[in-house]
């Protein structure tokens, strides 16, 4: 075994596989097994729970169902629709009914087998296209309006309208949804969670155990990955575990099995999008109408600000001066859709996307330069379709930049006379945008809390109220409290994330958590660099050969204090804080942080939802084999926008990874329900997620240099879930590799994902479709 | 059989274990060696992902002796069962560094940025580690194949690929170095002994015999026994449909049949060989059959699958089981005292079903030496490149006699409820010219011959079209030059 000893860099204890996930803690004496039983079929009356033969099994120690939940029976978020254990009805093939504990998974499963669960079916809804046919609306539409679209429409000098579908996605982090929960003295109750958001994790076990929130203590170390998947989602597995062991008296760790976990939990939306669009002659968008139609699953869960989320991307980085956006969402038998990366941004943008390139097709012209002449400009200031101003848009230096980095546009002409010469083998290019609000839309999230205390050695201990999912966000907070107050990386241990240090926080989500928590932990180092600073005077004065009168300018760096003026003189970080300590005063501090002038008002859909935007550019190349329709990428260039980066290294790796998941969720990332609503991919074995074969041969990815964004922590920018939209590139270079089958001359049929089998009907189908005609 | 031995011995690092299955054991055999090293204090730094060896986060490297040398492979821990462990050194994550020193793999993957959120880290990191000991002047694809089977979702690879890139340097000596011949002198000793082992536990009799005949006599006397090599396929009954095994018989430690040999006018492979291992044989042999094998699982799953496991297995798909077809290869079947060869074509009889006789084992495959004038191509279409199963696969071989077709054989998976010939298309194009038209032709005919199904890896049309097209790309690829 290996010594235990400080981790310089945050992923020493990955690389050493010393990293410890919920199931990786020590268990409490005599834990037991939580194991999770779930409807198998889509939507049924629950006529009874036959649990007697299920009790006798030997190693089982209980078993509940609805009736026993001595809480609230609810485990929805936003609205409370979601049952934590179906009583009446189950809405969903994977919803919960019954949790068993038993001394070991294999007695778990026993009893399982044992339960008779006698159902009576009801019609199941398993499409979106059924749902949207019978008009299930999970809540009343919403619409984004502005300029006059019908008579933009009807004036356009040429039309396009259409339809595009956009698939689930299945989040696969690497870590099933696990939690622990550990009961203690009275009521309380201790949860070891694999949750983006504490909080509310809290809440829900809290209301399902009917206590309150200060009985239940949550704690997250970490997530091996999350994605949006634990946003929401984890809340279930703490409750269901936190019930169990409420009823037991020990504790209950709950781990899902992939397949379970992949049949149970939700995805990304799939989106039913109708569209049309108004152009000039030379491609300029006069009026866009679009319909985003999601598909929520059996519940609202978060459905309806990724609804939001989509509406408020639906324009990208176009302006538009006419533009309608309506939003639904629908209701179907299938898993509650949930948080994703983009969280309805890509759905959003794939549609517009595909305008864009339909008009270049149309006008046979580059779409670059389609999308850059109906790009948003800074002077005069574009607004948005919900009458926000836009400024310091960098769309013209990415493409200058880009265009020239990438050599787009001879690859585009090397790629027209590869296609010539090629009659089996076509590829394809493109480039597309990113632009993407940063802040939540529920503008009252936009909060946070940290906690920092100083030992009087001189070491830190710090909380805030963001969790660790693989995003990096603990060494950037690391890296800001070591700059802060000068100190080297050991000296600074990021606590777990934990509800009993910093309290009411929100979710690791919207790429905030840098931005949020990074800001709360400046507030309490200022508070705590404030209350040294007199200390620090105090111990300078005392130096031999100190001789510097006020004002005093105090400097925290290399582990020392000093003033500026005189670096000969100094004192070390530790002395300072003993001296505090010895004279009373205190070393601890909270943060706290609000993002200014935010809001958006859902009634009328105009408002400022966004504090700042984010903006990239991509541009990919393929290669399809038009025989079976596979495909590779042979080259992605990326320009991404983050501001002054608080760890070039963390957000590199934050753009390549996004990049990889959309090419997955754009490509091989297929996943299919049957008729009756069984998931017909629940495992790696059929859900296929990028390996590393996927990488594009040449991949250069690089951070868009000078461009500081005032106001933020270090003026840096958020960077979690933009880049993920950038793979839309190579969605639209498979389709430009396509299109070339007929020279470009036919619009070919195009969803999304774009598996090999889509791309061959595509293929196929331009043979006999009509040509493009200019109106 | 009187009192055979019940305990395996294995190194877990430089610790020497023994573990016992003694009747009423509480343990089975078939316990993973995932499960058994996460249950143990302080080894949970192998991690569970998905328990079907598709992802790789369980990765572990077994050291297996070669004369004084070891050798180290990467396998999926959560498909192993702790008998295959007898004889080898188990290494996971928590034996790279010494002394709190971080091996160079870990330390180029720290560097790289190569581990987000952790989780599959320890897998990345040993598969690098077998890597840079097995191949440490790969080229980017064989990293890329080294990796295939450890899914990454956070980083998108590049860093990991940057770290492997760094990782295999030639002559990089880590500590592993310094006691190779005393652990391949210990684990040859354990190797040694040859007597059958007979592991128990309250519900499972598992059987490890060292030869072909004690493993025909097992079969004869247990017919109802669940007949295990690498167990790649086998294993995920239990991990994923929790099914419980009751007598087991493990083939993977007979020698006689993991040889591969030239055999007169065959190629001689034993039932027993690791898909590695023929893969590596036949990459500049038969191209066709290395080709295929590049994109049959991942290094971790063909390090311990073998190819009598994927012919017996008789799945639909089978991707080797179209080429091997094509081929003219034949099934050698032997039970006590008696041996037979049938035509694969034949062995295979239907859905998951073979010729084998309950007291017969599958010894061997014997393909024919490919002749100069018949030209073999085979074809493997998923939904992803690699790593994943066919949603079709084919193989075409013929023979030109004056511009004409003279002979033909032509083999597809995922078509039909088992990999089969196309007869039909076959005698159709015998006699015709070699000319895009004639495999145009041929695409016509295969929607008589086939009728394939749609499932969670395509729709039938797709399965169809392909399945022509196939044939047309084949043409294009050995074609003559045009002027």
């Amino acid at each position: 075994m290996n010594p235990r000893k400080p981790f310089t860099e945050l992923s020493h204890s990955h690389v050493s596989g010393q990293s410890l996930f919920v199931d990786d803690l020590v268990l409490p004496h005599a834990s037991l097994v939580g194991r999770v039983v779930y409807s198998k079929q889509a939507h049924a009356l629950i006529r009874e729970i036959g649990l007697t033969k299920a009790l006798e099994t030997p190693g089982v120690v209980c078993i509940l169902t609805a009736a026993d939940i001595p809480g609230t029976n609810n485990m929805g978020p936003v609205v409370h629709d979601e049952p934590c254990l179906a009583r009446d009805e189950v809405n969903c093939i994977g919803q919960a009914i019954a949790l068993i504990a038993a001394n070991s998974f294999e007695a778990a499963l026993n009893a399982e087998k044992k339960i008779i669960l006698d159902l009576e079916p009801l019609e199941a809804i398993t499409t979106l296209e059924a749902a949207i046919a019978k008009g299930l609306l999970i809540a009343p539409e919403r619409k984004i309006e502005s300029g006059d679209v019908e008579t933009a429409l009807a004036k356009g000098t040429q039309m396009i309208e259409g339809e595009l579908a956009t698939g689930a996605q299945e989040h696969w982090y690497l870590e099933t949804q696990a939690a622990l929960a550990v009961p203690g003295e009275g009521h309380e109750m201790k949860v070891f969670a694999s949750s983006q958001n504490p909080s509310e994790t809290q809440a829900i076990v809290a209301e399902v155990l009917g206590i309150d929130k200060n009985a239940v203590e949550v704690e997250v170390k970490r997530m091996g990955g999350a994605f949006g998947g634990k946003e929401t989602q984890a809340n279930h597995v703490a409750a269901w575990a936190s019930l169990l062991a409420n009823a037991c008296g020990k504790a209950v760790s709950i781990r899902l099995c992939r397949d379970d976990d992949q049949i149970m939990t939700g995805k990304r939306h799939r989106f039913l999008s109708r569209y049309q669009a108004a152009f000039d002659s030379q491609g300029v968008i006069q009026a866009y109408s679009v319909e985003l139609n999601a598909d929520a699953g059996c519940a609202t869960d978060l459905s309806l600000a990724i609804l939001e989320r989509a509406m408020l991307h639906a324009e990208n980085a176009y302006y538009i001066p006419n533009v309608r956006i309506t939003g639904r969402a629908y209701r179907t038998n299938l898993p509650s859709n949930t948080a994703f990366r983009g969280f309805g941004g890509p759905q959003g943008i794939a549609v517009i996307e595909t305008v864009i390139d339909r008009i270049a097709r149309t006008l046979h012209a580059d779409p670059a330069l389609i999308r850059q002449r109906n790009f948003y400009r800074d002077a005069p200031a574009h607004t948005t379709p919900y009458g926000a101003v836009i400024k310091h848009n960098h769309l013209a230096v990415l493409l200058n930049q880009l265009t020239q980095s990438s050599g787009y546009f001879s690859r585009r002409q090397s790629i027209a006379e590869f296609n010539q010469e090629h009659a089996l083998i076509k590829r394809g290019i493109a480039l597309t945008p990113v632009k993407f609000g940063i802040s939540f839309t529920t503008s009252f999230l936009n909060q946070a809390g940290a906690l920092v205390h100083i030992y009087n050695d001189g070491s830190l201990r710090v909380n805030h109220g963001g969790t660790e999912m693989g995003q990096g966000l603990h060494a950037k907070m690391q890296g800001i409290v070591c700059s802060e107050l000068g100190l080297p990386p050991e000296k600074v241990l990021i606590d777990a994330t934990n509800t009993s240090r910093v309290p009411n926080t929100s979710a690791t989500a919207a790429s905030s958590g840098s931005d949020l928590n990074g800001m709360a932990l400046m507030d309490a180092i200022a508070k705590l660099k404030e209350r040294l600073q007199p200390v620090a005077i105090n111990l300078l004065n005392a130096l031999e050969g100190f001789a510097l009168k006020g004002p005093y300018s105090i400097q925290f760096a290399d582990g020392q204090v000093f003033d500026a003026r005189d670096r000969g003189h100094f004192v070390s970080f530790g002395d300072i804080a003993r001296q505090a300590y010895l004279q009373q005063i205190s070393l601890s501090a909270t943060g706290y942080y609000r993002t200014p002038g935010i809001m958006f008002d859902r009634q009328t859909g105009k408002g400022n939802p966004f504090y700042y935007y984010a903006y990239g550019m991509a541009v990919a190349e393929v290669e399809t084999d038009t025989l079976s329709g596979e495909y590779k990428v042979l080259r992605a260039d990326i320009l991404h926008d983050t501001g002054r980066s608080l760890n070039p290294k963390v957000d590199l790796g934050q753009v390549e990874g996004a990049f990889m998941q959309g090419i997955g969720w754009c490509t091989t990332e297929e996943i299919k329900w049957d008729t009756e609503g069984h998931l017909m991919t629940p495992s790696p074995d059929t859900y296929k997620i990028p390996t590393i074969n996927e990488l594009p041969e040449i991949f250069r990815v690089a951070l868009l240099e000078n461009q500081p964004n005032p106001g933020t922590v270090g003026q840096s920018k958020a960077v979690g879930e933009p880049p993920f939209m950038l793979a839309l590139s190579v969605w639209l270079a498979i389709k430009d590799s396509i299109s070339a089958v007929a020279d470009h001359q036919y619009e070919p049929p195009f969803s999304l994902p774009a598996t090999p089998e889509q791309v061959l009907y595509s293929i196929t189908a331009l043979k006999t479709q009509k040509k493009i005609t200019i109106q | 059989m009187t009192s055979l031995p019940h305990q395996i011995e294995f190194l877990f690092g430089h610790e020497k274990v023994t573990l016992s299955f003694a009747p009423g054991n509480a343990m089975p055999p078939t316990t993973t060696v995932l499960n058994y090293l996460r249950a143990l204090p302080g080894f949970t730094g192998t991690k569970e992902g998905c328990a079907e060896g598709d992802c790789g986060a369980c990765t572990v490297v077994l050291a297996v002796p070669e004369g004084t040398r070891l050798k180290y492979l990467a396998v999926d821990s959560c498909l192993i069962f702790l008998p295959m462990l007898h004889g080898c050194q188990l290494l996971s994550i928590e034996h790279l560094s010494e002394h709190g020193q971080l091996h160079p793999v870990q330390q180029h993957l720290l560097e790289s940025g190569g581990s987000q959120c952790g989780f599959c880290t320890p897998g990345v990191a040993m598969s690098l580690f077998a890597l840079s000991k097995t191949n440490p002047t790969a080229t980017d694809r064989e990293i890329k194949e080294a990796l295939t089977g450890n899914l990454c979702r956070c980083t998108g690879y590049r860093p990991i690929l940057e770290a492997a890139h760094s990782s295999v340097i030639p002559a990089q000596p880590d500590h592993f170095c310094v006691c190779e011949a005393e652990v391949a002198s210990t684990l040859n000793h354990i190797r040694a002994g040859r007597i059958t082992l007979q592991l128990e536990s309250i519900r499972q009799c598992y059987y490890k015999p060292f030869s072909l005949e004690k493993a025909l006599r097992l079969r004869k006397e247990f017919p109802e026994a669940t007949l295990i090599n690498g167990a790649s396929d086998v294993a995920l009954r239990q991990t994923k449909k929790h099914e419980q095994f009751h007598q087991i018989i493990d083939l993977s430690s007979i020698e006689e049949l993991q040889d591969i040999r030239q055999e007169g006018q065959y190629f001689w492979i034993g039932a027993g060989a690791r898909m590695e291992a023929v893969k590596i044989y036949f990459e500049n042999l038969i191209p066709s059959l290395g080709n295929m094998l590049h994109r049959f699982g991942s290094r971790q799953i063909r390090n311990v699958a073998t190819l009598g496991g994927n012919v017996c297995s008789a799945s639909p798909i089978g991707d080797s089981l179209p080429l091997l077809m094509a081929l003219g290869s034949y099934a050698v079947i032997n039970s006590l005292g008696i041996s037979r060869e049938i035509m694969l074509d034949d062995f295979i009889t239907g859905y998951r079903q073979t010729d084998l006789h309950s007291d017969e084992l599958l010894t061997a495959i014997k393909i024919p030496i490919p002749q100069p004038d018949w030209i073999t191509r085979s074809y493997k279409i998923s939904k992803r490149q690699h790593l994943d199963i066919s949603t079709l696969s084919a193989a075409v071989s013929l023979k030109l006699s004056d511009g004409s077709i003279a002979d033909i054989r032509i083999a597809y998976g995922g078509m039909d409820a088992r990999p089969r010939r196309a007869p039909l298309v076959e005698n159709c194009l015998i006699g015709k010219p070699l000319a895009e038209e004639t495999f145009a032709l041929g695409g016509q005919i295969l929607q008589q011959e086939f009728t394939p199904i749609a499932d969670a890896r395509s729709g039938s049309a797709y399965r169809q079209m392909a399945a022509a097209n196939l044939l047309v790309r084949y043409y294009h690829e050995i074609k003559p030059h045009s002027e």
